[in-house]
């Protein structure tokens, strides 16, 4: 590989390309290690800035590296390119110093510059991870105080800020700035190329196929034996491919939430073991309550008896996830361990329903198409209301025409059925962030507003200490319940399989199994 | 002269009708609940990023002036820029062109060879359990949908007897592209494994697409072949008392080809409607595919750049095909 | 009489007749011939994936229900489909071709230049996009395949009243002083109805392999409607151990497909001797 770095235009990734299908016969008899990913969404967008999904996960997690690091399960926050952090009392400074010695791929050090540079990127492209930044950081606020030193000035205090700074990627700015074009940040040549510090190196790309990379050996953080060489990231949609694949051999590892079928299948050819946690990840229904009859507590308490949760978790999904009564996943802080949520019980729900003081009419579910447990899901609900009473239809549409409905409580839905993924890992993820009224619009998709939620929320915010934190988070898990706020159903299983060749992976919610350094090999 | 008129007016409704096109499928993709840049902005973004990126796009503006500014562009050679892939529309439309082509091309020929064959031979054998057989097959694969007989085949070859690939077009990653067609590239380059690797993948996708193909040309060369059997014309030379393999091979094939001939324009425009659902089954990284999507996420540029596409293809198809008819058989002019 | 034993005779067409009769029957005796009529919305998650048997005759879907009775009230909604879609169709398309063919004036050639243009693309495509735009939902199903399909029959009718034009007994008709209406109406139309009618048969196979395919992609009706296209591809993450989930729906759809093809071809090869020896 003696192509120079920094230079990866469409043809330096083709002419890289090139270079691997010699040097890949050469790397076998050096006995490099190889590990082939089967993922079923495309990785169509390289730049870190622009996407902020669980699908395009791997991209960021392995070719680029942010201040702080989630590991394990339940997560936990590690000093990542940070090397220790001092928060003001007023929790409004941060200031963060960076490991010495961090470089690019391209070998240019990573100073507090790219830092700066990176979160001003966010900010001003104004996609992706920005959501969680618009808030309490403003443009120019973010100082490199020198090469090793940024410090963050929030306009208010946010006790999550640090877990949400694993979002901020960091890019190699001298690179990016060079490719930008009439102020778009070098979005349109990031889409398609890599300019990071992490663990892998970007080598070919094709947003139909997927990625390559190679390990990086000048990353800071040293790697373990059996460390993974070579890596590839392909699309492939079909559940049955992917099955197909791991069976075979050709895949080292895919998705980790298959039907149980599936998981059986694989289980039974002999060349697949499993790695089994619970993650991090609730299925919910969300109820709109700005629209009457929904605003009426009975009628919400009344659909949550009228869900089989039972038959939902145990047979429709084989048991592959387990009931969770509140909003948290069970195995987060935060999530009371004596949460008693709602049980399918016609007769309660029949008698919900006639405490009911609004005028009753059709309720409307809007499925997410294409997400077959979420249609699931909406059938069985709406055969559980049948039998109580309740009318129910359901519609089913693809995300891109649920999501702007969700802005606007008269074209929202009345229910629906989706997941709560873990972007970082603190209980606002799946509290204040989705039931404080100061984020109707955004993140509060229920238009629910109760002052004494805002209130334990908003203290939650500011206090830093996370034994004095968790009280209130308890607190607020029992009233949505109290409440029937949305219909929670269960926490998701992750079933990862992997090929006999991976002798352990390191679980972490964020990602599953993505971040391929903690990766060992059989060699 | 004549000939050349019919062209040159043919070739003078094109712009306007794929003008009335843009407008169609403008409108249907503009007037709509999806809202483009709220899927850009991605889960739970707040108002004021969504607001940001309808301004960044255009989105904000009224849609006669959008409508306005994106025929200006067109016109000018720019079809935008696809709002998810963040490239120019042209590009992305040029990258997955050769897989579609060639998908289409291998189907349209297996068509050809395997449907003429079986219309002349049932035509010749008219009223045979032979002749019944092909009807049956021509009838039955008209009337399959496409998804379900990709899901069929995938079932059996692939699933239950491992011969082929459930989907996609290469193991892993093509070669570099020289063409861009993975089986003329592995040829230039004499990479044998590779070429068998492409073919196996090409395999099932091309079959479902060539069946129906192949059932209209199967009906059209077995017309054809009926209707200059049964003219005064070939009446007349049997009369003359040339032998009947003579009379079959000189007169009525090729007077019955020629004409099936030029169907096969018009059979290639279809094969390129059908390639939207079969590319989706077999993820096929193709045009099909893209526009697919390119719906799914509400990407305007995206879908007006396939459909004017295809739109141009499709009358330059039809174009072709009317010219072929007139010069072949002077009587249709 | 003679034309009727003719008809008969010729077993594409009474095949044909014979299927789309037993699509019908399916159709409105769903409810007595199904196993479990509660399974159009209901299901029994316990029974969830079964393959054929003594009690599920085709086997049960992802939540359990019996899709053999789905099957009988899918009938209902193809035909619900197709009818709708091409009655649609045929509203829009005849008066056009009607209006355009009949009248020698400006807005013909509009008229015409506009089917071309609905024409110039595939007509799936179209379809797409406008059910997504619209949402899925049955009408809207119905409307994409109209609003796509409409020009067949514009052109087809065109194309007649064009030749008909200058017959002597639509030039005595209007000698007579008959309005242009009433030309049209009473004795143009009936003149061209076998090809409008043969037409819209093999419109109707093709209608229901286009909402198939919606369906199938997604923007068909919403669960749990019994929808052909809808089961075939709820299957895909199944398979291929539960392969008789997209077998039944798939030959469902081939054999009312056919059915209508046969019926198409048979009545034009009764209707129009002419064409009958090329077919």
């Amino acid at each position: 590989m003696s192509q120079s770095f920094g230079s990866f235009g469409r043809r330096g990734v083709l002419a890289g390309g090139t270079a691997l299908s010699l040097f890949g016969a050469s790397a076998e008899a050096a006995g490099r290690t190889r590990y082939i990913t089967a993922n079923n969404n495309p990785y169509d967008i390289l730049d870190p800035h622009q996407v902020f999904d669980i699908g395009r996960i791997a991209i960021r997690l392995n070719m680029y590296d942010a201040l702080v690091r989630w590991v394990d399960n339940p997560p936990k926050l590690e000093m990542w390119l940070a090397e220790k952090v001092d928060i003001s009392a007023d929790g409004l400074v941060y200031t963060f110093t960076l490991r010495p010695g961090v470089k690019f791929h391209d070998g240019s050090p990573l100073t507090a510059d790219d830092v700066v540079y990176s979160m001003e990127r966010i900010l001003g492209i104004k996609k992706g991870a920005y959501g969680l930044f618009a808030d309490v950081v403003k443009p120019g606020t973010t100082k490199a105080v020198d090469p090793r030193t940024v410090r963050f000035t929030l306009n208010k205090p946010f006790a999550v800020f640090q877990a949400v700074l694993s979002e901020l990627w960091v890019v190699n700015s001298k690179v990016v700035k060079a490719q930008e074009k009439n102020g778009d940040w070098g979005a349109e040549w990031l889409t398609r190329n890599e300019a990071g510090s992490g663990g892998y190196r970007l080598r070919r790309f094709d947003p139909a196929i997927g990625f390559q990379a190679e390990r990086f050996e000048g990353h800071f953080m040293p790697f373990g034996k059996g460390a993974v060489d070579d890596a590839d990231f392909r699309v492939s949609m079909e559940t049955a491919t992917r099955v197909l694949g791991m069976i075979k051999g050709e895949f080292t590892t895919t998705d980790g939430y298959m039907p149980a079928e599936q998981v059986q299948r694989m289980k039974e050819s002999g060349n697949v073991w499993f790695k089994e946690a619970e993650s991090i990840r609730t299925f919910y229904f969300i109820m709109n309550h700005a629209k009457a009859p929904m605003n009426d507590v009975n009628l919400r308490r009344a659909i949550s008896c009228m869900f089989d949760y039972e038959g939902f978790n145990n047979n429709i999904l084989g048991g592959t996830v387990v009931r969770n009564p509140g909003i948290i996943p069970n195995p987060m802080w935060g999530a009371p361990k004596d949460l008693k949520g709602y049980s399918y019980d016609i007769d309660k729900a029949k008698w919900y329903l006639s405490q009911v003081k609004e005028k009753l009419r059709t309720i409307q579910i809007g499925a997410m198409a294409g997400y077959p447990q979420s249609e699931q899901a909406a059938q069985m609900l709406q055969a559980g209301a049948a039998k109580a009473g309740l009318d129910i239809k359901v519609v089913a549409e693809p995300y891109t025409t649920i999501a702007p409905k969700l802005d606007d409580p008269e074209r929202a839905h009345d229910l629906i059925p989706l997941w709560r993924s873990a972007y970082f890992a603190d209980p606002h993820n799946w509290t204040g962030f989705l039931f404080n009224s100061r984020n109707f619009k955004s993140g509060n998709a229920s238009f629910y507003k109760n002052p004494r939620v805002d209130e334990l929320t908003d203290q939650a915010l500011v206090i830093t200490d996370q034994e004095k934190r968790r009280p209130l988070y308890e607190e607020v898990s029992r009233i949505l319940v109290e409440d029937a706020v949305g219909l929670f159903v269960n926490n998701t299983k992750f079933y990862g399989p992997y090929a006999k060749s991976v002798k352990s992976v390191r679980f972490c919610p964020i990602g599953d199994t993505q971040d391929l350094r903690w990766i060992e090999m059989n060699t | 002269m004549r000939l050349l008129a019919l062209a040159l007016r043919r070739f003078l409704w094109m712009p306007p009708t794929l003008l009335g096109l843009t407008l169609i499928v403008f409108s249907v993709s503009h007037i709509i609940p999806a809202d483009p840049a709220r899927v850009l902005a991605g889960e739970n973004a707040p108002v004021e990023q969504v607001e940001a990126l309808r301004r960044k796009y255009g989105l904000d503006k009224p849609l006669p002036e959008q409508f306005v500014r994106y025929v200006t562009d067109v016109v000018g050679g720019n079809m935008g820029q696809s709002l998810y892939t963040q490239r120019q529309v042209a590009s992305d439309l040029v990258e997955r062109l050769p897989a579609t082509f060639e998908l289409a091309l291998f189907a349209i020929t297996l068509a050809v060879l395997v449907g003429l064959p079986l219309g002349v031979v049932s035509a010749l054998y008219r009223n045979t359990w032979l002749d019944h057989a092909v009807r049956l097959v021509t009838i039955a694969g008209l009337a399959m949908a496409a998804f379900w007989l990709a899901i069929l085949l995938q079932l059996l070859f692939s699933m239950q007897w491992n011969l082929t690939p459930v989907q996609g077009r290469i193991d892993g990653w093509g070669p570099d592209p020289i063409t861009g067609f993975y089986t003329v590239d592995a040829l230039i380059r004499g990479d044998f494994a590779t070429l068998a690797t492409s073919l196996r993948y090409l395999f099932l996708p091309m079959i479902t697409l060539a069946i129906p193909a192949m059932a209209t040309i199967v009906r059209f060369t077995r017309a054809g072949v009926l209707n200059v059997m049964n003219s005064n014309f070939v009446f007349y030379q049997a009369a003359m008392g040339l032998p009947r393999r003579v009379v079959i091979w000189k007169y009525i094939l090729r007077a019955a080809l020629i004409g099936t001939l030029t169907q096969i324009g018009l059979v290639f425009g279809n094969l390129l409607a059908g390639a939207v659902v079969v590319e989706t089954v077999f993820s096929w990284p193709g045009l099909g595919t893209y526009a697919y999507n390119s719906i799914l996420q509400s990407d305007y540029n995206a879908i007006m750049g396939f459909t004017l596409f295809t739109g141009a293809v499709f009358i330059g198809m039809n174009l072709l095909v009317d010219i072929a008819q007139a010069v072949l058989d002077p009587r249709s002019r | 009489m003679k034309t009727l034993r003719r008809l008969a005779r010729d077993r594409a067409l009474v095949t044909g007749m014979v299927i789309v009769s037993l699509l019908v029957l399916a159709a409105i005796f769903a409810t007595p011939l199904s196993n479990f009529p509660g399974h159009v919305t209901g299901f029994d998650p316990a029974f969830r994936l079964k393959p054929p048997g003594e009690v599920f005759w085709l086997g049960t879907d992802r939540m359990g229900a019996d899709l053999y009775s789905r099957l009988l009230f899918g009938a209902r909604l193809t035909i619900l489909i197709s009818i709708s879609a091409t009655a649609v169709a045929v509203l829009i398309g005849v008066p056009m071709g009607l209006v355009a063919g009949y009248f020698d004036r400006w807005y013909s050639d509009l008229l015409m230049r506009v089917s071309d243009v609905f024409l110039a693309v595939p007509q799936i495509v179209l379809a797409i996009a406008i059910a997504q735009t619209l949402g899925p939902a049955i009408q809207n199903v119905i409307l994409a395949l109209s609003a796509t399909y409409w020009p067949f029959w514009a052109r087809i009718v065109y194309a007649e009243t064009r030749s008909l034009r200058n017959e002597v007994f639509i030039e005595a008709a209007i000698a007579m002083g008959a309005s242009p209406l009433r030309v049209m109406v009473l004795h143009v139309l009936p003149s061209i109805a076998s090809s409008i009618i043969v037409r819209t048969t093999i419109g109707m196979g093709a209608t229901i392999l286009a909402a198939a395919s919606l369906g199938f992609l997604g923007l068909g009706a919403p669960p749990p409607t019994p929808e052909w296209g809808r089961m075939i591809a709820e299957s895909r993450e199944f398979l291929p151990q539960a392969w008789w989930y997209a077998t039944a729906p798939g030959i469902a759809i081939l054999l009312v497909v056919m059915g209508f093809n046969l019926l198409g071809d048979g009545l034009r090869d009764a209707i129009d001797p002419r064409i009958r020896r090329g077919s």
